[in-house]
């Protein structure tokens, strides 16, 4: 099955018909012709449509520069776009008050390429910090960290500083530290991209079985083999626009 | 609540110790700059307290006419006191007069040419302590009125350059403690937002993670205080250690002048914790503010 290939008067027409229905929740992530320009002039992003069902897991492919990481930034809201609407889990971004604005945070886990990791901190102490800043009792943030870093299979280095770690256990202690919160959506920006193919391969299984626990994944790669094997929803980007929206899809075009 | 307070002082005293050479490094920037502040703010005192023993010397002296009765001398020197100008009065008689001068000349080493006259040449005077000597002429010009009164010393021109003075000292030493003040306020500042920008991948992760501002903001306040805090006791402590030596040295000095200056020791203290804690906190604050949600 494929998505109709840039079809913004049918998503748009699917959009303002489930206004409601994405609000109850269905839909995690509604892009609604967003346009962002950045105040050097730079067009990052023009008439995006993107709806992303709970439990979907997209890839996000295109060349550098196509708008990846300009799309993920407005998802936390690192940045606001200039036109358009963007939707997470029932809440316009731009309507939200700024106070309002680390709960979205919290329903939603990120990951780098470069894992963002503290190194003076254990690994124990890395997952657990996104649960003490966010004021969380301490009696609650042992079993969350514990039983996250079990889902990872970190809990034997738990001790261990990022530094002792390979860049595989760094990227899991990442994507622990993104569970933490009980997020609805992960968002991975090139999570696999300072990592070998195996490890990488371990990485999106790790990403896979998270998915299967009801999490959605949108996540940006450039790994094509990687992308082509798993037979994913595929979102492509270019110059800022979608150019294709597939199911089970490829990493290129194939038709 | 209680728990975010607990939480922001336990990462503050965290912070602190995980970047010690950082935190040391603003601390120690802050004692430099509090004890230059310090040492500027108790020079202006003395200076303060120096001009104005330089002013109390302004006196008012009108000579009385050697024809003068006591009782006459008695009513003027009472319609002198009652003037509110007037800080004190004090009537020297023609004998009195005689004395002090032989004294002086005794103290100077020179001999005593009045033996020679047979007759006390000098007049007895009443000489007025005034509260403000900007109000000289005023006093000057009753005194001058008085029948009794056979001349008042003319000293307007030389207490108007004594005043145009003292009042540039003034106001230069105001604008130098000004200037320096905000120096050190810019310096201590900018260490804090050093120390602050040394963080800031760990504030951007807490961003991320859903931190809310004031989990980010008011840990790195605390920190500021500390740093301020820590700062201010280190200098007062050598402040402490410093006044004892320094003051004699200055008395030593300075003994002609018996200056009166007050409760310096305690506004200087005052002046060092609230510079310190406050600069601490609105530098951390301003520092971290950039990081925060836009």
């Amino acid at each position: 099955m494929t998505h109709p290939e840039t079809a913004s008067s049918s998503l748009f027409s699917r959009l303002t018909g489930r206004a409601h229905v994405s609000r109850s929740s269905r839909d995690v992530v509604v892009l609604h012709d967003v346009t962002k320009r950045y105040p050097n002039g730079r067009l990052a992003l023009r008439d995006v449509d993107l709806v992303v069902p709970e439990g979907d897991f997209v890839f996000l492919v295109g060349p550098s520069g196509a708008g990846k990481s300009t799309l993920m930034r407005l998802l936390i809201r690192d940045e606001l776009a200039t036109q358009g609407h963007v939707v997470v889990d029932g809440d316009d971004l731009a309507q939200l008050r700024r106070r309002a604005v680390p709960k979205v945070r919290r329903k939603i886990g990120i990951v780098f390429q470069d894992f963002k990791l503290l190194p003076r901190k254990t690994v124990w102490e890395n997952v657990a910090f996104a649960l003490e800043v966010t004021g969380t009792p301490r009696a609650r943030i042992k079993p969350s960290v514990d039983r996250v870093l079990a889902l990872v299979g970190l809990t034997a280095q738990a001790k261990q500083t990022p530094t002792q770690l390979s860049g595989g256990e760094q990227q899991r202690t990442a994507i622990a530290r993104a569970l933490v919160h009980d997020p609805r959506i992960i968002i991975a920006d090139e999570p696999t991209g300072n990592l070998d193919p195996v490890i990488s391969w371990e990485i999106i299984q790790l990403l896979l079985r998270i998915n299967e626990l009801g999490v959605t994944i949108l996540m940006a790669t450039h790994q094509a083999e990687v992308v082509t094997a798993l037979r994913k929803r595929v979102v492509a980007l270019e110059e800022g626009r979608i150019i294709r929206d597939e199911l089970s899809a490829a990493y290129h075009r194939e038709d | 609540m209680i728990t975010f307070v607990l939480f922001s002082i336990r990462r503050a005293w965290q912070g602190f110790w995980r970047n010690a050479l950082m935190s040391l490094a603003a601390t120690a920037t802050m004692v430099l700059m509090l004890t230059l502040l310090a040492g500027f703010f108790v020079l202006q005192n003395v200076l303060l307290a120096s001009l104005s023993f330089v002013e109390q010397k302004v006196e008012v002296v009108a000579y009385v006419q050697n024809t003068a009765t006591q009782d006459q001398v008695d009513a003027l020197v009472a319609k002198v006191q009652a003037m509110p100008q007037v800080a004190s009065v004090q009537f020297v008689s023609r004998d009195q007069a005689l004395a002090d001068f032989r004294a002086q000349l005794a103290a100077q080493g020179r001999s005593d040419l009045t033996a020679a006259l047979g007759a006390n040449p000098l007049y007895a005077s009443v000489n007025v302590e005034l509260k403000d000597p900007a109000q000289l002429d005023t006093v000057a010009t009753a005194l001058h009125n008085e029948p009794i009164v056979r001349s008042v010393i003319n000293i307007q021109a030389l207490v108007d350059r004594v005043l145009t003075f003292t009042g540039i000292v003034r106001t230069a030493g105001a604008v130098i403690l000004a200037v320096v003040g905000l120096i050190v306020l810019f310096i201590i500042v900018n260490t804090i937002r050093l120390a602050v920008v040394a963080r800031a991948e760990e504030i951007e992760i807490m961003r991320l993670v859903g931190a809310s501002d004031a989990f980010i903001r008011w840990p790195f306040v605390f920190e500021g205080a500390l740093v301020g805090l820590f700062g201010a006791l280190i200098t007062l402590g050598l402040l402490l250690a410093a006044a004892d030596p320094v003051s004699r040295a200055v008395v030593g000095f300075f003994n002609i002048l018996p200056i009166e200056l007050g409760p310096v020791g305690r506004d200087t203290a005052l002046l060092v914790f609230g510079t310190g804690l406050g600069v601490g906190v609105v530098g951390a604050w301003v520092s971290v503010r950039t990081y925060l949600i836009r």
